[in-house]
């Protein structure tokens, strides 16, 4: 019994350690796509290498990666800035290095036969809605518009229940589920979040701020090598995407040109290095998230990313 | 009488008490993230100050437990009656009961949000699919176990099949299905925790929404808030099950 | 004047399939005939096949061969069984126990209640009608396990080695019990038992199987008086029936 209870609290005090493994892995929250397209086009050139990262790729749908993160059990991750600003208010240091998507693209998806010309229309009017529970910007539409008579149910990836319901509304990241419902035979009719005013960087890379203060020349090497592939991906998103069509068997070739091609004017910078951030754009954030009360206190914004431009 | 009830009740309080002062202490020496391992005065204050959408939840998810326990229970004595009709029925068809204890909630929940639509009904059917083979299996154990001589009895005067049932069978298998209902009730709160994954509802969207928003306490407190519903059912199947074999069944006459 | 039937076996075979041991002979042409009101013994060693004979007297099984006769058509209120467990309804108490074969025949309840009342009150339970099985002895299960059998005033009693699991006492105590009860009511008895001190202090004639399959060895009138007591099993009359159905059943064993 006593054993048992010292091998328990080891294992407790090693998860709070964490192992610093010597390759730098990086944990992806979702399958192989577009989304990503920059990082495997990198691994695929050979930055990474060039500049002497031992570069790894792991994580998947449903990875916890901000816990990961915070518990050093991987160098990097990807999570999207209000991840970073919750969990920086609930105490961990993780910190954003790199922003592929400058515009969110986070949406709301229905049936463009509705002939409901805006998001607060699509809100206002009867109908399901399926999102995920505890979504930030979902929080902030309902904050803006409400959420009326509609009936508010669980989005479980698959755009099945879109097909077949004519009222329903659900969540897009704009690149995936509204192409996939186009190739399925349906007319959608696609919100952008961000045009509400709630505007995220999404897809951002996250390290833990230990790294930071010890190894910053590694985070910079990194961030650098993030910026080569993707201006490779925007050049030329086929290799790549040839690379991750084994590894997401969900997505042909076509969904991938298709959704290449829809973020591309998310990530374009007009005036900075791709994947820069704004101190500007942090603090709104915080901001927001503080008036929907899912924030105790915002810090400073320069706490929330770092600049390697 | 109290002093017994004390006597069985203080022991587990006490550990619990005792494991969770040591939980609080080891992780604030740790300073394990509250990302990662909440302390237990995290959880509970979190537990408290939610408690406005929690207990809400907690009644939601109650209520589907509830119904899909009571359909577990109806259709699975129903069906165990009917298994014990004959060797060939249950030979032909108990396999398919055991369907119901193999099948994996997590992956046909997204159907029974299909069939039965978003919502509580597919919450109850997802309780009822993992908690009706327990009330089967050994429902159909305690049918297949009747005296007998006690069966030559009813026959020696004459009784019908449903006055057999009714008076001899049923009762007979009562030990065996309070047993099965035992491990039904802390099934069916998995089961429509599940259910409430796809379905909404409940705590299980709380929970996914705490995941979603960092919250681990607020995870834990929901968790406790499920456990503690398992725990009220697991009581109550026991208090029902002390109150009916009180008199005659020998696992709840030696107290 | 009893109201007892009378019985006729008359070349009864009964052979039971099993998976295990194949075909097993348990009945090998039993020819039987019993007199109404009286009291009869089936005597034989273990597993001989008493309470096959016994259940097909009871009409819950049929022979293969041969034919079982009664009397006079019986109703389901005329045969009672008493078994070697007191095989009551635990979750029933004693009144409702010994109600239940009236129960079953639709009966109204406070009628059947009452007639429960009354038969517990014939074995000396009056007291005991709210108590459950479990907290109850060996003997007092047994005697309400009898209340239950006449209940419903049968005409024929077959009793399956019911005294077996008792102490030596309160066996010898209902062994008297029971004979007051056959005395009283004037039912016809069948008594399966492999004691041959029972027998032959309960019977008038005891019947001697072999072993199985069973056929009959001995069929012999009890030369005991009528009034039987205690006393009885210590009179060398006693030791002579003693003698006469333990050489038979001896014969018994040995036969192939």
């Amino acid at each position: 019994m006593r054993a048992r209870l010292l091998l328990a609290l080891t294992a407790l005090a090693l998860a709070a350690c964490g192992g610093d493994d010597a390759n730098l892995t990086l944990a992806l929250n979702w399958k192989p796509e577009p989304e990503f397209g920059g990082i495997f086009e990198a691994e695929r050139s050979g930055a990474f290498a060039r500049r002497g990262l031992a570069f790894e790729r792991t994580g998947g749908p449903g990875a916890p990666v901000v816990q990961m993160v915070t518990a050093r059990q991987v160098a990097f991750g990807i999570a999207s800035a209000d991840e970073v600003v919750l969990a920086r208010d609930r105490g961990s240091d993780v910190v954003a290095v790199f922003a592929t998507y400058q515009t969110s693209p986070q949406g709301l998806m229905t049936h463009a036969a509705r002939g409901l010309d805006t998001l607060e229309a699509v809100l206002r009017s009867p109908g399901t809605l399926a999102v995920e529970p505890g979504l930030p910007y979902v929080k902030w539409l309902e904050r803006r518009y409400g959420l009326g008579a509609l009936r508010v149910v669980p989005y479980t990836y698959s755009i099945a229940p879109f097909l077949t319901d004519p009222t329903l509304t659900q969540q897009v990241f704009v690149t995936a589920e509204p192409i996939a419902a186009r190739r399925a035979g349906a007319d959608p009719r696609v919100f952008l979040v961000a045009d509400s005013g709630f505007d995220p960087y999404t897809a951002v890379v996250i390290t833990h701020g230990e790294r930071l203060r010890r190894d910053a020349a590694t985070v910079a090497a990194l961030v650098a090598a993030l910026r080569e592939g993707w201006r490779g991906y925007l050049d030329d998103p086929g290799p790549a995407n040839a690379l991750m069509g084994p590894l997401n068997p969900e997505m042909d070739a076509e969904a991938m040109r298709l959704a290449a091609e829809a973020q591309e004017p998310l990530i374009g910078v007009k005036d900075g290095a791709l994947g820069s951030m704004r101190a500007e754009r942090w603090a709104k954030l915080a901001g927001q998230l503080q008036e929907l009360g899912l924030v105790k206190e915002p810090q400073p914004a320069d706490r929330y990313f770092a600049s390697f431009e | 009488m109290t002093s017994t009830r004390l006597a069985r009740v203080a022991p587990p309080v006490a550990t619990f008490v005792v494991g969770v002062a040591l939980a609080e202490l080891v992780i604030r020496a740790l300073d394990v993230s509250p990302l990662i391992l909440p302390r237990p005065s995290a959880v509970l204050a979190a537990a408290v100050a939610e408690s406005s959408a929690l207990l809400p939840a907690l009644g939601a998810t109650a209520r589907a437990v509830l119904g899909g326990l009571a359909l577990a229970s109806t259709l699975g004595i129903a069906a165990a009656v009917a298994l014990a009709a004959s060797p060939w029925i249950q030979r032909a068809f108990y396999p398919y009961a055991i369907f119901f204890q193999i099948v994996p909630i997590v992956a046909i929940a997204p159907l029974l949000v299909i069939w039965f639509g978003y919502g509580p009904r597919a919450v109850v059917a997802a309780a009822f699919v993992v908690s009706v083979f327990p009330v089967i299996a050994n429902t159909l154990a305690g049918l297949l176990s009747v005296d007998p001589a006690l069966r030559d009895l009813f026959r020696l005067h004459g009784a019908s099949a449903p006055a057999t049932l009714w008076k001899l069978r049923l009762p007979w298998a009562l030990p065996y299905l309070l047993t099965g209902l035992r491990i039904a009730a802390g099934l069916a709160v998995i089961g429509a925790i599940v259910g409430e994954f796809v379905g909404g509802g409940g705590l299980g969207v709380i929970v996914l929404g705490a995941m979603r928003q960092q919250r681990t306490d607020l995870v834990f407190a929901a968790v406790g808030y499920a456990s503690g519903l398992g725990l009220a059912l697991f009581a109550a199947v026991g208090l029902a099950s002390r109150l009916a074999l009180r008199h005659w069944h020998v696992s709840e006459r030696e107290r | 004047m009893s109201r007892g039937v009378a019985l006729a076996l008359e070349d009864v075979h009964r052979t039971f399939h099993s998976d295990v041991e194949g075909e097993v002979a348990a009945l090998a042409g039993i020819d039987l005939a019993v007199a109404a009101g009286s009291f009869v013994a089936l005597l034989g060693p273990s597993g001989c096949g008493k309470s096959t004979l016994l259940r097909l007297v009871a009409g819950l099984d049929s022979p293969e061969r041969g034919v079982v006769r009664r009397s006079e058509a019986t109703g389901r209120s005329d045969v009672a069984m008493v078994f070697q467990d007191a095989h009551l309804l635990p979750w029933r108490d004693v009144l409702a126990n010994v109600a239940l074969p009236l129960e079953l025949l639709g009966r109204p309840r406070a009628e059947g209640r009452g007639l429960a009342a009354a038969a517990l009150g014939q074995v000396g339970l009056r007291d005991a009608l709210r108590r459950y099985p479990a907290e109850l002895s060996g003997g007092m299960r047994m005697r309400v396990s009898l209340a239950r059998a006449l209940v419903t005033e049968p005409r024929l009693l077959l009793l399956d080695e019911p005294f077996a699991a008792l102490d030596e006492l309160t066996r010898m105590a209902l062994d008297d019990e029971l004979r007051r009860l056959w005395r009283e009511a004037g039912l016809t008895v069948l008594f399966v038992t492999h004691s041959i001190a029972e027998a032959a202090y309960l019977a008038e004639r005891v019947v001697v199987l072999s072993r199985r399959p069973a056929r009959v060895v001995l069929d012999h009138a009890v030369a005991l008086p009528a009034e039987r007591g205690p006393a009885l099993r210590a009179e060398p009359a006693f030791a002579r029936e003693l003698g006469v159905l333990q050489e038979a059943l001896r014969r018994g064993a040995a036969l192939a």
